[in-house]
């Protein structure tokens, strides 16, 4: 029953890359082709953090990109979860020692499940995925039940 | 009594249209029903989505019904900064010009040359 449940509705991801070298970038959009086909689950990409359940974040997040990712965040609408894809937004990788960065991504914002990689494959990052929705449901009966 | 009105470009009927109403009243509050609850209302969840960046002001952004003047305003730029200090909003001021003016008409149509 309890991964019937799962399917109970779509799950809408909104992803916003700062800094990222476009490799995650494009492992996400692999995620979507008709190998991997991530939409069949109804997960699929949307154009508005307002529309997401989940935020998909890559890359090792530079100083000027720390408030915009804020704001994406707190766009969403409750219950949301974060999902980071990659070393670079785990844990600065490539670029950890950059002045230029405030990340790792846990630092800015609430990070749920990582996903690490350079870059992760599209399996990884679907897995992830479901990971962040089976805390999404966590969430929603916290909210039903009225916390 | 009948509430239907037939005319060759159309018809009319004030009962239909109140169900009609009823019906989209009904429709439009499901949906409102089945909306997020989890929503707050006055936070950055009310504000519109722009890549990431802050809403600027609205004073920022707006297009105001002046702004349809900007270039006329900007091409005779020279001209219209005298006219704005001259524009005081002060009647004692737009008195003194009356006269002023009415003063120097006066001179070259009378006494004048
Ligand atoms: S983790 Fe690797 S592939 Fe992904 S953005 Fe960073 S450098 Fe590129």
């Amino acid at each position: 029953m309890g991964k019937l449940y799962s399917f109970k509705r779509s799950l809408w991801v909104f992803h916003a890359s700062g800094g990222s070298c476009n490799g995650c970038d494009i492992e996400i959009i692999a995620t979507l082709t008709p190998r991997y086909d991530a939409e069949r689950f109804g997960i699929k990409l949307v154009g508005s953090p307002r529309h997401a359940d989940v935020l998909l974040v890559t890359g090792a997040i530079p100083r000027d990109f720390a408030d915009k990712l804020r704001r994406i965040y707190d766009q969403m609408s409750d219950p949301k979860a974060v999902v980071v894809v990659g070393n670079c937004g785990t844990s600065g990788g490539l670029f950890y020692d950059s002045y230029n960065l405030v990340g790792p991504i846990d630092e800015i914002i609430p990070v749920d499940v990582y996903v690490p990689g350079c870059p992760p494959r599209p399996e990884a990052i679907i897995d992830g995925v479901v990971k962040a929705w089976l805390k999404i449901e966590k969430l929603e009966k916290q909210l039903e039940g009225g916390e | 009594m009948n509430f239907t009105l037939l005319s060759p470009s159309g018809f009319w009927n004030p009962l239909l249209w109140i169900a009609f109403l009823i019906i989209f009243a009904i429709i439009g509050y499901i949906i409102y029903a089945r909306g997020n609850p989890g929503y707050k209302k006055n936070t950055e969840q009310v504000k519109p989505y722009l890549s990431g960046n802050a809403e600027p002001s609205k004073e920022e952004i707006m297009v105001r019904a002046g702004d349809i003047y900007w270039g006329f305003l900007e091409a005779l730029k020279g001209y219209y900064d005298v006219l704005k200090t001259m524009h005081t909003g002060d009647m004692r001021d737009y008195i003194l010009w009356y006269l002023g003016v009415g003063a120097i008409i006066l001179f070259l149509l009378v006494g004048g040359v």
